[in-house]
Parts: structure tokens; sequence; C-alpha cells
């Protein structure tokens, strides 16, 4: 891994730890309950895909292959676009849900993570599809 | 599209590492094109054919 991507993606898990940590502090057992546990869990599961992928890109620059071909570019194309189309619906969703929320911020913050699961949903399905 | 990439690398004792390396694209976007869920290029349809000294047509059926 180069060191770019590696001081990257250390800083990244710093940030989210030191950040965790605080609400942790702040909100005790309450972390594990409801709306907040739901998020947690779409952080965590968002971190380990793109972890993952940091991992698996890794591998293939160590072997030598490119990183960014035909097949990629078409996939982030397409991906990009159903991410954003699917996105809208999502936040129109939240608008009209938004007396469910306690805070602002939990609406948005949640709205921002299941942007990041809609884009890795979408790669997902356009990979499925590709040539269908 | 049909293609006979995965029968060719047999036969020339490639892996999908090794072609991948030799026509600059990823590990993964040989799996979808012996899988047939890609079409490839002209650009790259004519790498691969290079690589097997074969025209495109030996290698990839419309």
């Amino acid at each position: 891994m180069n060191n770019k991507r590696k001081s990257l993606m250390i800083t990244s898990i710093l940030v989210m730890v030191v950040i965790w940590g605080f609400i942790a502090l702040e909100k005790g057992t309450d972390l594990f309950k409801g709306l907040d546990l739901i998020i947690f869990i779409l952080i965590i599961v968002i971190g380990v895909i793109a972890l993952i992928g940091a991992f698996k890109r890794d591998k293939e620059e160590k072997e030598g292959l490119t990183l960014d071909d035909e097949l990629s570019r078409l996939i982030k194309y397409k991906s990009g676009y159903y991410a954003y189309l699917w996105s809208m619906y999502m936040w129109l969703f939240i608008f009209l849900m938004k007396d469910k929320f306690p805070n602002i911020e939990t609406m948005l913050g949640g709205g921002i993570l299941l942007s990041a699961a809609i884009s890795y949903m979408a790669k997902y399905v356009v990979k499925k599809k590709l040539n269908e | 599209m049909n293609n006979r990439i995965k029968e060719l690398r047999a036969k020339y004792n490639l892996t999908q590492l090794d072609l991948a390396k030799k026509v600059d694209v990823r590990r993964e976007t040989i799996v979808f094109l012996e899988k047939g869920k890609y079409n490839p290029s002209l650009k790259l349809a004519y790498d691969i054919s290079r690589v097997f000294n074969l025209s495109i047509e030996e290698i990839f059926m419309f």
C-alpha cells in the first residue's frame, strides 16, 4: 500500500475512533438503542466495505495490475448515475419522514450514510446486471 | 457475445492474472469477459487477439 493511501486510511480510522469516543462518552449505553444503533451499524458496515475494497485494490497494485480499466470506468459511471437517482428518492423520503427523526443532525447524518450505502448497493447491482 | 478466452488461456497455460497483466486490465475484467458478462471494447478485443496470435473473429463470436 502506498504511503499516501496508508496515511489517509490511518487518519480516517483515528478520526472515526475519536468521534465515536466522544459520542460514546456523551450517550453512554443509550448509544446502542433505536436510531443511534442503526446509524452505528451502518457506519461499521460502510467502514468494513471500504476497508475490504482498499485491501483488494492494494493487493491488485502489488500484483502489478492496473487499478483503473474500461470495465471499472463503466461500472463507476453507471453506478454513479443510479446512486444519484436513488439518493434523490432517498432524500425525498427522508424529508417526508422528518418528524420521525429526533433532531436535524441525526436526519442529515443518516441521509449522508444512506447515500454511501446506496452507492455501494448501486455498484453491486450494476456488476450483477452488466450485460442485461 | 461468446468468446474462447478461457479455452485459449488454458491452451497457452496463462492464468487470469497473467492475461490481465498482458492486456493491462484488472483481473475482474477477465473474469467478466470469460463469463460473457461484459463485451470488450475494440481495443481490448484487439489486445487479447494479439496475445493469442489470432484474429478477433476467431476469439469473439457474435
